[in-house]
């Protein structure tokens, strides 16, 4: 009993270091892309940014190193001497400083966008998981009639149709030609930031259109996933044998629905890492201040140590979704648990 | 060579009548379905508006100086743009350059893929995990975020540049399936039997493994399609790439960023023709996949 535990959480804890090693190397190829890309930026800015700091009167030891806080390498020196220091900087996690917003730390600038971006995504989840299930177990079970055709149609169509032009068309009807909810930004400047039921008000009036929108777009994706697989289920002889043995309806729906909904927790980390990307469409279309609106300011503004860093959290933060989504699908199902060969 | 000249003038006959028989099958299931047939129409439609578009307009787009943002009429369907211009003429000579890029992508996305997927899965030992690490990590790395940061150094002018890169982002999820999908086949009765009579891996392969997963392989295609569309569309939404040609992407940036179709209605037909051009290509493809779903599959059939 004791050593089977032991095993288990053996086997558990060799799953979580394949997945941070995984996402170590990662983590490691984002920011040397990120490095190779600022230093072939056309222009070279980062020298370009020592040069004019050298025209401000600096001495070339003082802007050389001005330049390092704000890219975290020095301007000049071999690529390796550069890369090492680039890498250097990140293990402080120091990501340099922003030009846009001159003399903050882009870690802070990042730091305040991350909730903006985190909390919708993870509320557009949740919801689209809840609606996708409940919607696939009836289209499954009324597969051959026309609602069924329908639900699973409408999953088609939302799981193809890109997030963006269901944001803009979630604008165009709820903002622009019945205006109801207001067309972007994350709350209205009249109220005072706090516990007040004005600002929360705005706050959550302001949340409504891209929580729906990140809902809509991975709505579609559970649906069909919970269709097939129940249709799957459905076909097995312990249900058969359920139906047979005269179980109430629930009882064979709960036999069911448990089954079907197992393999969902696969998707639920390509879902999350999708809306992680989407959240650059959806954060510019209603001027939501998240980590996709930071990336796509940074790049207009040539701000390109932002850019970097805001890249590498992004792939920080699908990494550490599969880490959860993998850990969370081997603590409820028993089987992946248990056998290190599945 | 000898496989395909044996069965000679009877064999011949037997196939016509096999593909007789596999076209009147198409035509049951897209005849019991009306919408599959809209699907057909729709990715027609768009197909001719790539090709015979840029054609239809061949001095200049129809434009009236007088009318900005001009509500739709008869001679505009969808209004008018910023400067006049017919905005249904700019969705019709903006759908080649979109179209090109999805094409060129899934003719990439499915080689590599393919190539990959049939590799890991037919070789297995090493190989195979060395390729399906790749494919890992094809997969996890995102993509958008990647595509938006590679802008600053690269612009993409051209539908094939653009083609290359999206198909290089994207191959990951079809070598995955094409893997499994080989690893499932190749136990299977007739490629053991074809192992026996020692005909070559390469006729294993191209006439026996391929042949089945082909139209498995022909839905992801036109799978990619519609996702290269998004990507690129996407892209020129945002701003990131410089604008050149008319493009459904840029018809939208400048609806939104600088027409202001999000607050006053009146640039709203000119955001709306390339969102509804989208869709409908969405809607096209989509049917289109189910209807082949069934074609292929026929377990899926409810007869």
């Amino acid at each position: 009993m004791t050593r089977a535990t032991a095993n288990r959480a053996g086997a558990l804890a060799r799953r979580v270091a394949g997945h941070v090693a995984r996402g170590l190397v990662m983590i490691w190829l984002v920011a040397t892309i990120s490095f190779v890309i600022i230093r072939e930026i056309p222009g070279d800015p980062v020298l370009a940014m020592y040069e004019s700091m050298l025209q401000k009167g600096m001495s070339p030891d003082q802007a050389e190193r001005a330049t390092a806080v704000l890219y975290g390498f020095l301007p000049k020196g071999s690529l390796w001497e550069q890369y090492t220091g680039y890498m250097g900087s990140l293990l402080h996690f120091d990501l340099g400083r922003s030009l846009s917003t001159p003399g903050v730390e882009v870690t802070s600038l990042i730091g305040s966008a991350a909730s903006w971006t985190v909390l919708p995504v993870l509320a557009g989840t949740l919801l689209s998981f809840l609606l996708g299930v409940t919607m696939g177990v009836y289209a499954a079970v009324r597969r051959s009639g026309r609602l069924g055709d329908l639900l699973a149609l409408s999953g088609s169509l939302l799981h193809g149709v890109p997030v963006y032009v269901i944001g803009l068309l979630l604008t165009a009807i709820f903002a622009t030609l019945w205006p109801i909810l207001p067309s972007g930004g994350p709350v209205d400047v009249e109220f005072t930031p706090g516990l007040n039921a004005g600002y929360l008000g705005s706050l959550v009036r302001h949340a409504v259109l891209p929580v729906v929108t990140y809902t809509l777009a991975s709505y579609g994706g559970w649906i069909l996933a919970m269709k097939s697989n129940v249709v799957t289920v459905l076909g097995d002889d312990f249900i058969l044998a359920a139906e047979l043995r005269g179980l109430r309806r629930g009882i064979v729906f709960r036999y069911l629905a448990r089954n079907a909904i197992l393999p969902l927790f696969t998707i639920l980390a390509l879902s999350i890492g999708m809306l992680f990307g989407g959240s650059i469409f959806i954060e510019e279309i209603f001027n939501y201040p998240g980590l996709g609106l930071l990336l796509v300011n940074s790049i207009s503004s040539r701000d390109y140590a932002l850019m970097g860093g805001t890249f590498l959290v992004i792939t920080i933060g699908i990494v550490v979704a599969n880490i959860v989504a993998d850990l969370l699908y081997s603590v409820i199902d028993p089987r992946v648990r248990s056998g290190g060969t599945a | 060579m000898t496989v395909t000249a044996l069965p000679g003038a009877a064999g011949r006959s037997r196939r016509a009548t096999l593909r007789r028989n596999f076209w009147r099958g198409v035509w049951r299931v897209l005849r019991r379905k009306p919408s599959r047939m809209a699907g057909v129409a729709i990715c027609a439609l768009f197909a001719v508006m790539g090709v015979a578009g840029p054609l239809l307009y061949p001095a200049h787009l129809p434009r009236d100086d007088d009318a900005l943002y001009a509500p739709p009429s008869l001679s505009h369907p969808f209004g008018t743009d910023f400067e006049g211009t017919d905005v249904l003429a700019l969705v019709v000579t903006g759908s080649r350059y979109v179209l090109l890029t999805g094409l060129a992508t899934a003719v990439i996305t499915v080689a590599l893929g393919t190539a990959v997927g049939l590799f890991a899965g037919f070789r297995r030992g090493w190989q195979d995990t060395l390729l399906m690490r790749l494919t890992d990590l094809n997969l996890a790395i995102p993509g958008l975020p990647l595509l938006l940061v590679l802008s600053t150094v690269w612009k993409f002018e051209s539908p094939l540049e653009m083609g290359l890169v999206l198909g290089l982002l994207g191959w990951g999820g079809i070598a995955r399936a094409v893997r499994s999908q080989t690893l499932s086949l190749r136990e299977r009765g007739f490629i053991e039997a074809a192992r026996g009579l020692g005909l070559p891996t390469t006729h294993i392969i191209g006439r026996e493994l391929l042949p089945s997963m082909a139209p498995y392989i022909a839905m992801n295609m036109l799978i990619a399609v519609t996702g290269a569309v998004y990507a690129q569309v996407g892209l020129f939404f945002l701003g990131v790439l410089p604008f050149e040609a008319n493009n459904w992407g840029v018809m939208l940036n400048l609806a939104v960023f600088s027409g202001g179709a999000l607050t006053t209605p009146a640039a709203l037909p000119y955001l709306l023709a390339p969102l509804l051009a989208i869709l409908l290509l969405t809607l096209g493809i989509v049917l289109v996949v189910d209807a082949m779903d069934e074609i292929f599959n026929p377990r899926l059939r409810e007869e």
